[in-house]
């Protein structure tokens, strides 16, 4: 009795896909005797393309060729062309290690911060997302539940993860209540260029650890536990099975895990803004900011650097995509 | 090289016992297979052994001494793993030099070493190489290899020529018997395969359910199994097994199921009225032009060549198959007259142990 309700179940479930092909069939049959058989897969790639032609290809180019003009003009017929001059006036440095000697000092602020805040962003959180997936590979007691909760960050929208810090973080927010619970002062963390810089890089690694775990989680998973076997049969030390067979064979892992952090390092945007807005002054103001702020906050909209910046910024990001794609090819390959 | 002892090891997971209670002895320079079918707890047996299970209860004894607490590197064993186990990032020479390395000898000492097993396993021209590039049957000396540099006390080998195609595991298998001849050790081996293990060992053990039904030669498990279960699983084809009733037939008794009975002589433990399985190797049944014991239609017949397997069928009766020496010219849906041969008649009580292996002719 219950298998004919499953079945019913079943058909009728089926009842809507079933009536969507065959709505399909007659359409697709006609498409398919204009364009041939080896030309549907471009006809069932066609819907795609177009969103992302006109979403991502044609900004790309609009973007380039607003890079190529000056004025505070919106519409592309309306602004002057000025060759190079906006990529020449981003790179007219004195000396590009001291951001104050550049004429567009607040650009290679941006860069400089967006620098300090990769090299600790991207090391503490591999760092940390390792020994997290380590520590979740043994077997600990409600190893499914730490999983779910090292994860569940990264399902929260940046901005969310920005609010919820925010309030923990502010002058009477919850982390200063505690200080003064203990007896000491209360600390101003968003008056402070350091701890501004401290907690945007924790806020950001407690939002995107659980993701980077997770793939360190699964390489981890993917090494043979014959292995460990048969090293410890072998008699090999904990550190020599994780520096000598853990760590070389996580390596291709661990790559993607680096380049990716680095690339979503560079686009660091939403977080920060809602958490700090940039401040102190500029010191956590990063590249994609400046960007915002030179294009679309300031009294004199300068979309022409704005976009000549993005170009910057997008030739950096299709370098280290092109990384990525070489390394997680490398690893595919063994 | 050293004897390995069992006394009384169970092995729980959980509220699930495994291993209900195993006692075993391996003589030093002894080759004991463990057989049996998937899921019997031949392997976690070996892995107690190797130290990579720890017992519920029990005693395991290395030379003499309990190494029930002790580490698995320290228990002088080398184990060939069913996957090989190589580490796929190092060469073959790092791969077998790895445990050397930990024992912090003399890097002399351990390129000597493993040039020496390498020259051995004849695996010299791809020190060099990776695990991947190396085929099944090379991994595999690899993983010997990898075993015999130790110079081990003892081998454990789980299931080691599984993952090998027909031809290249029979090849393995005589290689595996020349190494033990060559260095002699004490080998603990692990399969499914009975034939491996016909083939191999000096003892077999064999498991089922987490519990040794037989332990003795190969020949003395395949002519004197002591129950149902051995006679069944050691020997390919497989035992004929019938199960009948005993009925008294003038002297002697007669075994009867559907319209078959087979007389025999009276047995000892066997009273008119007994359930009673007999058992008849497929060698053991003839072909016969006078009085046949079973009448038998073919409906499969496989020509080797120098041998003939017969699989036929008797009203009321299990599948029975026959193997006859030479060409036996026969094909399905001929009928067949067969003699069975007393002298190698098993009967089994119907606890399923032995009653008799083998009657006065």
């Amino acid at each position: 009795m219950t298998a004919t309700l499953k079945e019913r179940a079943a058909t009728l479930a089926a009842l809507p896909v079933e009536f969507l092909f065959r709505a399909l069939e007659t359409p697709l049959a006609f498409v398919q005797r204009l364009v041939g058989v080896r030309g549907m897969p471009w006809v069932f790639l066609l819907p795609n393309l177009a969103f992302f032609g006109i979403f991502v290809v044609i900004p790309l180019f609009i973007n380039f060729a607003f890079s190529l003009t000056g004025g505070t003009a919106l519409y592309p017929s309306d602004r002057v062309y000025a060759g190079t001059e906006q990529y020449a006036f981003l790179f007219d440095c004195e000396n590009f290690a001291d951001p104050i000697t550049c004429r567009e000092d607040r650009f290679w602020k941006g860069i400089y911060n967006t620098a300090v805040f990769i090299f600790f962003q991207v090391s503490f959180l591999v760092l940390f997302s390792l020994v997290t997936a380590l520590v979740l590979n043994m077997k600990i007691r409600a190893r499914g539940f730490f999983r779910a909760v090292f994860f569940f960050p990264v399902l929260l929208s940046p901005v969310v993860v920005a609010l919820i810090w925010k309030w923990i973080l502010l002058r009477d927010g919850l982390l200063n209540a505690f200080l003064v619970s203990l007896g000491l002062d209360k600390i101003l963390f968003f008056v402070s260029p350091e701890w501004a810089m401290f907690w945007a890089i924790f806020v950001s690694i407690w939002a995107h650890m659980g993701f980077y775990t997770l793939i360190l989680l699964a390489g981890l998973q993917a090494i043979p536990p014959d292995l460990y076997e048969a090293a410890e049969v072998d008699g090999t030390s904990r550190e020599r099975v994780f520096f000598r067979i853990t760590l070389p064979l996580l390596w291709p892992n661990l790559l993607v895990v680096i380049v990716l952090a680095l690339i979503k390092g560079v686009q660091i945007f939403d977080e920060v803004f809602v958490l700090t807005g940039g401040g102190p002054g500029t010191a956590t103001q990063f590249i994609v900011q400046y960007i915002y702020n030179t294009a679309f906050t300031q009294q004199v909209q300068n979309f022409g650097l704005a976009a000549a910046a993005s170009v910057v910024l997008g030739t950096v990001l299709f370098v280290l995509t092109l990384t990525q794609l070489a390394v997680t090819r490398k690893r595919d390959n063994g | 090289m050293t004897d390995i002892v069992l006394e009384d090891i169970r092995k729980s997971y959980g509220p699930v016992e495994v291993i209900h209670g195993i006692d075993l002895d391996v003589a030093s320079g002894e080759f004991v297979v463990f057989v049996g079918p998937s899921g019997c707890g031949k392997s976690t047996l070996l892995r107690i052994i190797a130290g990579l299970e720890e017992v519920t209860s029990g005693t395991v004894r290395i030379g003499g001494e309990v190494v029930n607490d002790m580490r698995a590197a320290d228990r002088g064993l080398a184990m060939v793993f069913q996957s090989y186990a190589l580490y796929p990032h190092m060469t073959v020479y790092k791969n077998m030099a790895f445990g050397l390395e930990n024992s912090k000898l003399p890097r002399a000492e351990i390129d000597r070493k493993v040039r020496d097993a390498a020259e051995m396993l004849q695996i010299t021209p791809y020190l060099d190489r990776r695990p991947k590039a190396l085929s099944g049957g090379q991994r595999q000396r690899v993983a010997i290899g990898r075993a015999i540099v130790r110079d081990p006390q003892a081998f454990l080998f789980d299931e080691p020529l599984s993952n090998l195609d027909a031809e290249l595991r029979v090849a393995m298998r005589k290689e595996l018997a020349l190494l033990h001849t060559r260095i002699g050790g004490t080998m603990i081996y692990v399969t499914h395969d009975q034939t491996e293990a016909m083939t191999l060992a000096d003892k077999i053990v064999v498991l089922q359910g987490g519990r040794v039904e037989q332990v003795g030669a190969p020949l003395d498990l395949y002519n004197r199994p002591q129950n149902v279960f051995v006679a069944g699983f050691i020997g390919s084809p497989r035992m004929n097994l019938v199960e009948t009733v005993a009925a008294s037939s003038g002297d002697g008794l007669s075994l009867t199921r559907a319209g078959t009975a087979l007389a025999i002589p009276a047995v000892g433990g066997i009273a008119p009225g007994d359930a009673v399985t007999f058992g008849i190797r497929p060698e053991h049944i003839h072909l016969t032009d006078g009085e046949p014991d079973i009448l038998a239609t073919v409906t499969v017949a496989e020509q080797l060549g120098g041998e003939t397997y017969i699989y036929c069928e008797a009203e009321g009766l299990p599948q029975i198959t026959l193997h006859q020496p030479g060409q036996v010219l026969v094909s399905a849906g001929d009928p067949l007259k067969l003699a069975v041969d007393r002298t190698n008649l098993h009967l089994f009580g119907a606890d399923g142990r032995a009653i008799a292996n083998g009657l006065a002719a």
